[in-house]
């Protein structure tokens, strides 16, 4: 019988039931749905790295590795295995496509997964195994004669199958591009055999290792084997590893952060919602009680409620919390089109589950203890009806301004003051809604500002001309530099403050290449010292005036430079001029040229050409799913603003029912009174308002910091940004405050006057 | 010309298939500036009656007219107005809005009220201008139920309707307030109706109704009220 009065409990009070349910939902949703994509996308990740051998070290020689030095360095302890790899980017023949060509020697070490065809084969002298997600771009199938160009060199080969590889799982060509674009850039392996037919020697210009050592412990045994200082880049640096668990990382943030903000919103409203509907089923407690329940029996039965609301909330939320993982993380969706693996299985760490576990028996205990308070004493006791606090009066109401203010605003202060938990949520409900809305779209205008400087800016070249610097000297640089009016550059690897940046030496008389700083002003590059990049100058605490000393690899020399500037900066760099490289006796190559024209012609000494539409293009693919979870956190803000404020309105309408009904009677018209409602509402809107846009901005600061420090974002907030958060609000909050307002039409005053004990 | 004419009233209530007789064909017209009390046993139809007359609800069939208005034809804010205008009510549970201090339940009136009257007049009337800055919850009942008493006034109406207005008091209080709310009618020359079963209050009154099933059993003129302090109960 008592499960009987539960279940048309739960229907008496179906809008507080719903939304409780909703708020759950909303925010173990996100706490699961976050969790799984993170620990999903490092399992999946990790699983295809370790089948496909991802190496932990690359030690990179420009004039090759001997079978002798692999030798040497499989010998050291603590190595598992060693291969030589080579790695060129080759130009498919009769297209612009660059595809990356690898061979292993062990396909053991940065080997592949072949998807579909024959398995790799390290003596097929004819083979090619080729990027399965390229070979979808562009219609290549198993069979398939394929001919790239390197330099002058030709090869030629058939496709024998399509493969992942883990060295690939971000394919990108280099860090200017953010998100993989298959129908221009590609990989493909072949085997140490087709080299040898090929290059008629073997020449392998890195030797990748699968170890366990740390950096430190790797570096020292390799170098002492090899008897020099060598360019070591560990699996940390590498573009695939470092951005697949970049992303991961901004997920566990994600799983940090809303899901806090749904939950702590949920809970509150439970506290809220459970304490009043106790508070309106007093005298049925005490009729029961008095019929002879006993207090255990009644506690079940209250607890039950909160329980079952709980229980209903969680099981949707991980519904909802699996779609969202999969959103995120599926082949065809947006991290699909970031990294290229083969296994997409979702799955959630366990501290979810426990969290989930613990977050019923807590809602358990919310309606238990609601319902203990309104059970204390005796029987007679119970029976009384609730009888809220007393109102008291307010500070305010001792400043000359109380006298001004009208006597709808008098109601609505005191009675926001009166019911504090109820005010506290509407406002907490306002602020997160707030807090959502400004921190995703500042996050878009923040990614439009960065956009707008790197890509209409700082970018003012249509091409990349990249040159073959072992056969392109210097004149021969300029000379294609002044084919296309344009300006060279050299980039070449050095060590600063113990890790690897990329410097970069220009020699600018076309305005190809802006720097920025933070301002967005241009900073010209210096003759007498140098430019260094956000990261740099905040990792190694260095600024303007201060000195830094950076040594080339496979160099011993240190050169100690001034730097001149910080300036934003899509890579890890530093920057200096031509002449004031050659002024401190730093040897370099050239090896790209930056120009505005679109149209290069063969040239033995061009490897190939990046244009910028492709960059941008990427970008943009970056931007859609970026816009894509900013609607879905707007979209989740909106739900989030809605439910909690038409709960919350629904309870105070409850509570004043009796007040507005004295209102009527005395003659006041319903427009009237739905304007008191109204006012309320919308007081606390405009004060979580003005809370929740510096919320808004601290939270979106701290997301820049968590999400995307690699990227050297500057916090942009445009007005639009204001008004449409600020006008969604109020939107939301006069929505719903005029649903709940045109329900006082319907107020019985006859019934609610009726005489009461 | 009555201050009030009830011709024909009925008000039927349907509750599921069941229909209520509340007031069945009631003819009825009084007297302005008259203190008129209702009698009857609970379930008469008193309280329809007066909930009816001061535009809480509408008749089924029949007119009412007060003051030469037939208020049982007016829509939702037409009849808003004639409450705030036409009628001030005094109920058993007082009614008093908790978040508002004493005067400001009573100045609510001047939102809605074109001639309401001065607020600290009205408390002083009822004796309560010492307590003006308190919240309902700090007061007594009986004080409860004057502020009420002044918060009606105040609008300064035609009528004051009372449902059991000393319902919730001791008989000590009742008288006190009965008292007041007699010779603020009088100061202010209004006409009251008080409802109740109570038959003693019927003897201060200059008119009594006695209503039974729905049906009016019979308006009697007393010619000498007794005074409120000589009446018990």
């Amino acid at each position: 019988m008592l499960l009987r009065k539960l279940i048309r409990t739960m229907g008496r009070y179906r809008a507080q039931f719903i939304s409780m349910v909703i708020m759950i939902a909303l925010g173990v949703g996100t706490f699961v749905g976050f969790n799984v994509e993170w620990f999903s996308l490092e399992r999946d990740v990790t699983e295809f790295l370790d089948d496909t051998g991802f190496a932990d070290y690359r030690i990179i020689r420009e004039t090759g590795f001997s079978e002798e030095d692999a030798a040497e360095i499989g010998a050291v302890d603590g190595v598992d295995a060693v291969s030589r790899v080579l790695t060129l980017k080759t130009l498919v023949s009769g297209t612009s496509d660059v595809l990356s060509l690898c061979v292993t020697e062990n396909e053991k070490v940065s080997g592949v997964l072949v998807t579909s065809g024959e398995s790799y084969d390290r003596d097929d002298g004819d083979g090619f195994w080729v990027s399965d997600r390229y070979a979808e771009a562009n219609g290549v199938k198993i069979g398939d004669r394929v001919s790239l160009t390197y330099k002058d060199l030709t090869i030629e080969g058939t496709v024998r199958g399509l493969v992942k590889s883990g060295e690939y799982l971000i394919c990108i060509p280099d860090e200017t591009q953010l998100m993989p674009d298959y129908d221009t850039y590609g990989f493909a392996y072949a085997s140490p055999a087709m080299v040898r037919r090929v290059l008629g020697a073997e020449f392998y210009t890195s030797l990748n290792v699968l170890s366990d050592l740390p950096k430190d412990e790797f570096t020292e045994k390799a170098d002492r084997a090899l008897g020099e200082t060598l360019l070591i880049v560990s699996r940390d640096d590498t573009v695939s590893y470092s951005e697949a668990m970049g992303e991961s990382k901004e997920g566990k943030t994600m799983a940090l952060i809303l899901p806090v903000l749904f939950l702590a919103i949920a809970v509150l409203t439970m506290v809220t919602t459970m304490h009043r509907l106790t508070a309106s089923e007093k005298t049925q407690i005490g009729t029961l009680k008095s019929l002879g329940f006993t207090d255990r029996r009644i506690l079940r039965h209250y607890s039950f409620y909160a329980g079952a609301v709980g229980l209903l909330g969680i099981v949707l939320g991980v519904g909802l919390g699996w779609w969202l993982g999969w959103f995120i993380m599926n082949p065809g969706g947006s991290m699909g089109t970031y990294l290229d693996m083969p296994s997409w299985k979702l799955s959630a760490p366990l501290y979810v589950w426990i969290t989930l576990i613990v977050m019923e028996l807590f809602l358990l205990l919310i309606g238990f203890l609601s319902v203990k308070s309104m059970l204390r004493g005796t029987a007679a006791d119970a029976l009384r009806p609730y009888t809220p606090k007393k109102v008291r009066s307010i500070i305010l109401e001792r400043t000359a301004l109380w006298d001004k203010l009208g006597f709808g605003t008098k109601w609505n202060l005191r009675d926001v003051l009166r019911h504090k938990a109820r005010s506290f949520m509407t406002l907490f409900g306002v602020i997160g809604c707030m807090v959502l809305i400004v921190a995703a779209m500042g996050m878009e205008d923040t990614m439009d500002e960065f956009m707008d400087s790197f890509y209409g800016e700082a970018i003012n070249y249509e091409t990349k001309i990249n040159l073959d610097s072992e056969t392109t000297d210097r004149e021969g640089a300029r000379e294609i530099a002044a084919l296309y009016s344009g300006d060279t550059c050299a980039s070449l690897s050095v060590q600063t403050g113990g890790r690897s940046v990329m410097l970069e030496i220009y020699n600018m008389t076309h305005d190809t290449v802006r720097f920025l700083d933070r301002k967005g002003n241009r900073v010209p590059i210096p003759d007498d010292g140098v430019l260094i990049c956000e990261r740099i100058a905040r990792d190694d605490s260095l600024g303007e005036g201060d000195e830094m000393i950076f040594s080339p690899f496979g160099s011993d020399k240190e050169y100690r430079v001034r730097i001149r500037g910080v300036v934003r900066s899509l890579t890890e760099s530093v920057i200096m001029s031509e002449e004031y490289a050659d002024g401190i006796g730093l040897p370099f190559a050239v090896n790209a040229v930056y120009t505005g024209e679109r149209d290069i012609a063969r040239d033995s000494r061009i490897l190939n050409t990046q244009s910028k539409q492709n960059v941008v293009d990427s970008f943009d693919t970056f931007m859609e799913i970026m816009t894509l979870m900013i609607w879905l956190l707007i979209a989740a803000a909106a739900i989030l603003g809605v439910v909690v404020l038409y709960n919350l309105g629904v309870m105070s309408y409850t509570e004043r029912y009796r007040e507005m009904a004295t209102l009527k009677v005395i003659g006041f018209r319903d427009g009237k009174i739905g304007r008191l409602l109204v006012g309320q509402n919308m007081m606390l809107t405009v004060l979580g308002i003005v809370i929740g846009i510096p919320a808004g901005i601290g939270v979106l600061k701290y997301l820049l910091v968590a999400l995307a420090s690699e990227y050297e974002l500057k916090l942009a907030l445009t007005w639009r940004t204001f008004a449409v958060s600020v006008a969604l609000i109020l939107g939301v909050s006069l929505l719903v405050s005029l649903m709940i307002a045109r329900k006082n039409k319907k107020i019985d005053m006859v019934e609610a006057l009726k005489g009461r004990d | 010309m009555a201050l009030v004419e009830f011709r024909n009233v009925s008000r039927i209530y349907k509750v599921g298939d069941h229909e209520q007789k509340a007031l069945d064909s009631v003819d009825l017209s009084l007297e302005k500036g008259k203190m008129v009390v209702i009698l009857g046993p609970s379930g008469a139809g008193k309280s329809t009656l007066l909930n009816l007359l001061g535009g809480l609800d509408s008749p089924t069939s029949g007119t009412i007219t007060v003051d030469g208005t037939d208020i049982s034809t007016l829509g939702r804010d037409e009849l808003a107005g004639y409450r705030a205008e036409k009628v001030g009510f005094v109920f058993q549970s007082y009614n008093l809005i908790p978040t508002l201090t004493v005067m400001e339940n009573v100045a609510l009136v001047r939102e809605i009220a074109p001639d309401a009257l001065n607020v600290m007049e009205m408390l002083d009337a009822v004796g309560l201008s010492d307590h003006a800055k308190k919240f309902p919850t700090e007061l007594s009942g009986g004080e409860q139920q004057r502020v009420s008493i002044a918060r009606a006034l105040a609008k300064n109406p035609e009528i004051l309707l009372c449902d059991e207005p000393t319902g919730a008091l001791d008989s000590e209080t009742g008288t006190v307030v009965l008292k007041v709310l007699m010779n603020m009618a009088k100061k202010y020359g209004k006409t009251i109706i008080i409802v109740t079963h109570n038959q003693n209050i019927a003897k201060v009154a200059d008119v009594v109704v006695r209503v039974k099933n729905g049906r009016i059993r019979s308006v009697e003129e007393q010619a000498e009220p007794t005074p409120v302090e000589e009446v018990e109960w």
